[in-house]
């Protein structure tokens, strides 16, 4: 903590510099009197060098996304990266996902789809445009309509995809998609460090997506970070799930929500973090990842039953034996699965008689 | 000289004047062509490239009429009907098209008449003429049989009684004629004599709306050319708004100067008919198409036709003017990048019930799905009908052919993993979830036809916590074949 604090130190020593030259000051210097969203980032934290505190009567100066209101944001709900985000993602303005290795493909799609999800549970209900080079579709797979529908909510009507063969192709869709104010919102998935895509192509479709005033998620499937003109960028990485909770509590062996570990690798505001979040693809918003004191303060907090008293008969009885996760690995073959011979009788012809 | 190969032998198939000066002829042998002039020059017949040239003409002939048809190997046809005027006339029409032809290189024979069979004789046998309507039988009669289109055995059998001409031929009596030579004969006369009506059927359908424009100087720049697209679409908008219409298909056609026609068409998801969308459309089109269109010395005419046309559904305009409509947005937007990409470009998932994951997604072209006519779903309804039964899981990504994936070891036979390579890198199974069963449909498949493998499919999370959708192929035991593996998505 100690080198990332005297490392946001110099950051805005810099920032100070900067704005001596141009004659302005930064947009950020402190965190926003009144803002609601300071759970975390005390004013503390954001304290200068003595040498370098800013006088007190001085105007400061905000551009750009500093003086946007918290409209202009999409609060993804979990507190602590919203508070690191300075309030969330910006809705207009491209934003970058990227994973390490194409295997996490999975990832990276189920955390912007996630918040494809927020965004059409907040507007209305316009079409998303999700463009991709053949390349990744081939390499990471194709969107899947049904499991879309069922962890997002995204109906298939609403999705239009966009196949182009070449990265150009796929930038010029982009560009075209990203004017358009009749989309919720364009992703834009990529592999890769392509010599294409460099700072003046993230330039443009950031000024796009600005203008139109929705937001464009540029994925980048096994790419190295560099210079972009996006605001944020996030690096994503899956997360073991948690297991299924049932009444019984957490069923071993099982694979629940989908969980992502979020790092924020550019933001406004600089600040460091690594999160680890689950979408609830049931109420459709994130919750940042609780260990398990979290969750007996959760269960002391609200120690209502999670099911409902039977109103008519009792209770039903217990389950004889222990509860198991049907196919949990390492658990030994039941005599209850058939046997070699039973299986595939229903795929013979049946005899008579 | 041409030579081509007929019953065993090579022949003479066409041959230039000079060849023709030497006395040569066709159908002669090429042996005996070679044995008198041995220095002769001789080039394997190819009947295919033939064909692209006679249809490359025949595209050119578009810009004179838009029903041409072809007529055999070497021969087109031009129902000039109605167009004759646009031209000054028959006479300056058929001077046009043969100087025209002159100047690309081809020596033409042409023949203008009421009736195909007419100017097909006039065209073969008297040279450039325009035959009035009515004169067909004084141009038939001093005519050789041939002129009638007969075949050659009927003819050889004609000649052998001693009728060697079409004039002789309809001086005879025609019950006899019927009786001995067959109707071909008598239906081919009275095509010729306009008796009997002959359809020419045109290569391609005739564009129920084209305009078109004729230029003294040539374009040569695509700039020039979307220009000149929007106003011609401008005037094809009237056409379209006394009719109700809008296109679905539209055309450009590009007659270049030497006679190279390129055809451009785009399609349109949504009638259309606004002279700017029109001309973004071919801008998008054009701009794809740039190393394809040799512009050469430049296009002279340019015509712009509706293939399909649609209703034409009118919408109200608020007092600014607008009409906000954001379907009609994404559609233009799709139609773009069609234009530009290809029909595939824009694609939209359709739901297909089905219980095989890769059939019941279908993604289908943008215009090809079928337009919503409910309204959208509001926010939160859908949770409130109750889904009785139960989703299964599926992953937000498949892959188009499942990935064959090396097992090494599983605990159980009927179990998941323990761990499996898949793309050369190892994965080891953390925690497993399934089998989920999947049958092959039963229903679906060809009587006779083996039924496919079951397959068992299992959420395999590993152990940096992605998570996987894989299945078995087959059953242990079941044949001989051991199961098999395969990666079919990924989970979130």
């Amino acid at each position: 903590m100690a080198t990332s604090a005297v490392a946001r130190e110099t950051v805005f020593a810099l920032r100070r510099q900067i704005a001596k030259i141009e004659g302005t000051l930064p947009e950020r210097l402190e965190a926003p009197a009144g803002s609601s969203f300071d759970a975390d980032v005390s004013p503390q934290t954001l304290t200068f060098p003595r040498d370098l505190t800013p006088p007190r009567n001085l105007t400061i100066v905000r551009r750009g996304l500093a003086v946007a209101s918290q409209d202009a944001f999409l609060r993804t709900g979990a507190q602590r990266l919203d508070a690191a985000l300075s309030g969330g993602l910006p809705k207009a303005a491209l934003s970058e996902f990227h994973g390490a290795a194409t295997r996490d493909a999975g990832a990276v799609a189920g955390f912007v789809l996630s918040l494809v999800s927020l965004i059409l549970s907040q507007g209305p209900r316009l079409p998303v445009l999700w463009i991709g080079t053949s390349e990744i579709f081939r390499e990471a797979g194709f969107p899947y309509a049904r499991g879309l529908h069922a962890f997002f909510g995204i109906e298939p009507e609403q999705l239009l995809f966009s196949e182009a063969p070449r990265l150009l192709d796929a930038l010029w869709v982009a560009e075209e998609a990203a004017r358009m104010t009749a989309l919720a919102a364009v992703i834009l998935e990529i592999r890769g460090n392509p010599q294409r895509l460099d700072l003046t192509a993230t330039r443009r479709l950031h000024a796009r997506a600005q203008s139109a005033g929705r937001p464009l998620f540029l994925l980048r499937q096994a790419g190295e970070p560099e210079p972009t003109a996006a605001p944020v960028r996030l690096i994503l990485s899956a997360a073991p799930a948690a297991a299924r909770e049932t009444i019984a509590g957490p069923l071993a062996g099982s694979i629940g929500r989908p969980a992502f570990t979020v790092t924020i690798g550019k933001s406004r505001t600089a600040l460091p973090g690594q999160f680890t979040l689950e979408w609830n693809p049931d109420e459709r918003l994130f919750e940042e990842r609780r260990g398990e004191q979290g969750r007996a303060q959760e269960w002391a907090k609200n120690p209502v039953p999670v099911v409902s008293a039977s109103r008519r008969r009792e209770d039903p009885a217990a389950a004889s034996g222990a509860v198991l996760a049907f196919p949990a690995v390492g658990s030994p073959a039941a005599g209850d699965q058939p046997s070699r011979q039973e299986r595939p009788a229903h795929r013979r012809p049946r005899r008579t008689g | 000289m041409i030579s081509h190969r007929d019953r065993n032998a090579q022949r003479i198939a066409a041959l230039d004047e000079r060849a023709e000066a030497l006395n040569l002829k066709r159908g002669m042998g090429i042996a005996d062509a070679r044995a008198m002039h041995p220095s002769i020059d001789i080039v394997e017949a190819d009947p295919e490239a033939d064909r692209r040239l006679l249809e490359g003409l025949a595209d050119w002939c578009d810009r004179y009429t838009p029903l041409v048809a072809l007529d055999g190997t070497d021969g087109l046809y031009l129902d000039v009907t109605g167009c004759t005027h646009l031209f000054g006339g028959e006479r300056s029409m058929l001077d046009d098209i043969l100087s025209r032809f002159f100047h690309q290189g081809f020596d033409v024979r042409a023949g203008l008449a009421a009736t195909p069979g007419a100017a097909w004789a006039a065209a073969r046998f008297s040279g450039d003429r325009i035959v009035a309507d009515g004169e067909e039988e004084a141009l038939l009669a001093p005519l050789p049989l041939a002129a009638l289109r007969i075949d050659a055995e009927v003819r050889a059998s004609l000649e052998s009684v001693g009728l060697r001409t079409a004039g002789a031929v309809m001086a005879a009596p025609r019950a006899p004629l019927a009786r001995r030579f067959g109707t071909s004969l008598l239906l081919r006369l009275d095509q010729a004599l306009g008796r009997l009506d002959e359809a020419v059927s045109p290569r391609l359908p005739v564009a129920p709306l084209s305009v078109e424009r004729r230029l003294a100087e040539p374009i040569m720049l695509t700039e020039d050319i979307e220009r000149l697209t929007g106003m011609l679409a401008a005037t094809l908008k009237r056409d379209l708004e006394r009719r109700g219409e809008g296109a679905r298909r539209l055309a450009l056609l590009l007659f270049r100067v030497d006679g190279g026609v390129s055809r451009i068409a785009v399609g349109t998801s949504r009638p259309l008919r606004e002279p700017l969308l029109i001309q973004k459309l071919f801008h998008e089109r054009l701009a794809a198409l740039e190393q394809d269109i040799d512009a050469g010395y430049g296009f002279d005419l340019v015509r712009l036709s509706v293939l399909t046309a649609a209703a034409f559904d009118m919408q109200q305009a608020d007092l600014a003017g607008e009409t906000s409509d954001d379907g009609a947005d994404i559609a233009l937007f799709a139609d773009r990048i069609r234009a530009r990409l290809g029909e595939g470009a824009v694609l939209k998932p359709v739901a297909v019930e089905s219980h095989l994951p890769e059939r019941a997604v279908a993604t289908i072209p943008f215009a090809e799905a079928p337009q919503r006519t409910s309204p959208p779903k509001q926010p939160g309804k859908a949770k409130d009908v109750p889904t009785t039964v139960f989703q299964p899981e599926r992953p937000i990504r498949l892959f188009r052919s499942p990935e064959p994936i090396e097992v090494p070891a599983t605990e159980m036979p009927e179990g998941p993993p323990l761990n499996f390579r898949w793309r050369r890198a190892l994965y080891r199974v953390a925690r497993a979830e399934g089998p989920e069963r999947i049958a092959p449909e039963w229903w679906r498949e060809a009587a006779g036809q083996h039924d496919a493998p079951t397959r068992d499919y299992f959420r395999i999370e590993d152990a940096d916590g992605r998570r996987y959708w894989l299945y078995r192929q087959g059953l242990y035991g079941a044949s001989q074949v051991p199961p098999r593996w395969f990666m079919h998505g990924i989970f979130a």
